[in-house]
């Protein structure tokens, strides 16, 4: 339904991949020429506060994505779960980021508008870049005792809207509100700095500034339009969760497991993961069992699990295009009915004994009793005449 | 042919507003955002890979870049790069901005200016690869998708930035 975004949709390959990058590159690096970012200068002295230019592009150009990201996700025309969001790494992020700061201020440009600068011709530039590649040569070297710290901190693919709880859209408006008021504060800062380091104060064009403004607000606002709007199809199709019961999951992992999907749908980051149903699919790394589900192919019958019953299943998980069931109660219900040992039944009627048979033989199979034998799910008949048809309806 | 005459630069925020529709454009059509960093380590590594294919296919971190079937310039990074590239030269030609020059502050000689652009260069290659990105894989486009730790690091790298400003001021007078 939402085709957007293009690439993870399929709608075009590797090599057509390359040549829009080239493109899309093109425009970045014109518009930075434009911006001013091909000169140190004017790099440098946003960290003398005498005309805060980086501050201005980088902040508007970030509140305008966000928000035309949050506006088309926010209509369903852009499936924000097929986005890339670059993982969390607590750490390298303090760190790397205070180094790349440093080496900002240093070597007046950063990696992005140094090959602007070199494009304008301006050696420094030029050798800026060469640094950034010793420094990446650097750090393959020193990586070995290094690694441990480099995943430290791993939070994986988060969002401050999922962190917050709150729509993306809603998230979007805050930064825009963030970022104009950040602007207008830097726009005074200037005022003091500059004459101070006998400057001329930047010009403030408030015509040109404030239709900017409007119109990453009019992103903005439209896009908590979409927040406000009552539920939508997806939203609709939520409503009905197909279940299947502990025990039948498991007669179907022993009796048919190619033909299913196993999925573990809880939050691994949350509470480690140790126990899993046998035969769930191993997730990539950097995976989530949505984005995971969206690749496999709709041969077999995807079956999610969480700890408990679930209310909903993840974003995303639907874009799997066969049968979805989710266990009910979760792994504790697994647990309960496969894991623990079947208690012989107090009333030895045969349709109990029959049940019972068949639980022993599951939680032997599951439980990893040495050399347990898969349960023959075609029930024998039992000693009595009157053997009910139980057990081996799978 | 005559050079164009020198034209002003774009006001900041609508510079910046063109620049947030060129990372929105990239979202919607590639699915990720814009980068930059990890192309210059691709043709350092490739270049070492030239010299040293053995030693660069054993190291740890260059093992992904670098190896049986891995084409190291065959990457969507490298080719967006080589936009910015051909981006930049076009903007500052038809700006009047090409021009062979060393930028720096008064009094600051052009030995000192080249040594400290390489310095930090290296302090940036460094931090990128250790945070995954820099000012545009990182701050711009981890930004835009609100992710977490690249908020972190854009604060991150501000607080860097204004830290050692100081002491680096004769360079930028």
């Amino acid at each position: 339904m939402n085709v957007l975004p293009l690439y993870p949709n399929d709608v075009f390959g590797f090599p057509t991949g390359l040549l829009l990058g080239t493109l899309i590159g093109f425009a970045f690096g014109f518009v930075l020429e434009r911006a001013g970012f091909g000169n140190a200068k004017n790099l440098a002295a946003q960290f003398y506060l005498t005309d805060t230019r980086v501050l201005k592009v980088m902040f508007s150009a970030i509140a305008t994505a966000c928000a035309g990201i949050g506006l088309l996700a926010g209509f369903g025309v852009l499936d924000l779960s097929l986005l890339t969001v670059p993982e969390t790494f607590i750490g390298p992020h303090v760190v790397g980021g205070l180094l790349l700061g440093i080496g900002f201020i240093v070597s007046g440009y950063c990696p992005g508008t140094g090959v602007v600068a070199m494009a304008s011709g301006k050696w420094d530039g030029l050798m800026s870049i060469v640094g950034v590649m010793i420094g990446s040569l650097l750090f393959g070297f020193v990586y070995g005792p290094l690694e441990g710290f480099y995943r430290s901190g791993a939070m994986g693919s988060v969002t401050i809207a999922q962190a917050l709880g709150l729509p993306f859209p809603v998230l979007a408006a805050g930064v825009v509100l963030m970022a104009v008021g950040c602007f207008l504060g830097a726009e005074k800062l200037e005022t003091i700095f500059a004459p101070k380091a006998s400057r001329p104060v930047p010009a403030s064009q408030p015509a040109v500034r404030n239709r900017a403004f409007a119109a990453m607000g009019a992103l903005a606002v439209i896009g908590l339009v979409s927040v406000a709007l009552p539920a939508r199809p997806p939203a609709v199709a939520q409503t009905s969760l197909a279940k299947i019961g502990a025990v039948e999951l498991a007669q179907k992992i022993v009796a048919a497991p190619q033909e299913l999907w196993i999925l573990d749908i809880r939050d691994a980051k949350s509470a480690p993961v140790t126990e899993r149903i046998p035969g769930t699919v191993t997730l990539p790394e950097g995976s989530t069992a949505a984005k995971f589900a969206a690749t496999l192919p709709a041969t077999r019958t995807l079956v999610a699990y969480a700890q408990r019953d679930v209310a909903d299943l993840p974003e995303g998980l639907r874009a799997f295009p066969g049968e979805i069931l989710v266990l009910a109660g979760g792994f504790d219900a697994w647990k309960g009915a496969v894991l623990a040992t079947p208690q012989p039944p107090a009333e030895p009627t045969p349709v109990l004994i029959a049940e019972f048979r068949m639980k022993s033989a599951l939680n032997g199979y599951f439980t990893g009793a040495a050399a347990a034998p898969p349960p023959k799910l075609v029930v024998k008949a039992v000693a009595t005449s009157a053997a009910p048809k139980k057990g081996g309806g799978c | 042919m005559q050079p164009p005459v020198e034209r002003p630069y774009w006001n900041p925020y609508v510079a910046g507003f063109v620049l947030g529709l060129v990372l929105l454009t990239s979202f919607l059509v590639m699915g990720f955002g814009l980068g930059s960093s990890s192309a210059a380590t691709r043709l350092a590594v490739g270049a070492a890979h030239l010299v040293a294919p053995a030693a660069t296919e054993a190291n740890a971190y260059f093992s992904q870049y670098v190896g049986p079937g891995k084409k190291i310039l065959e990457d969507w990074l490298v080719f967006e790069v080589l936009g910015i590239f051909l981006g930049g030269l076009v903007g500052a030609y038809s700006a009047g901005r090409l021009k062979s020059e060393v930028i720096r502050g008064e009094g600051v000689s052009k030995g000192r200016r080249i040594a400290m652009a390489i310095v930090g260069g290296i302090l940036m290659g460094f931090a990128a690869r250790l945070a995954r990105g820099c000012t545009s894989g990182q701050a711009l486009t981890g930004g835009a998708i609100l992710s977490l730790g690249s908020w972190i690091f854009m604060m991150c790298v501000f607080a860097g930035g204004y830290l050692v400003a100081p002491f680096v001021k004769r360079d930028w007078r």
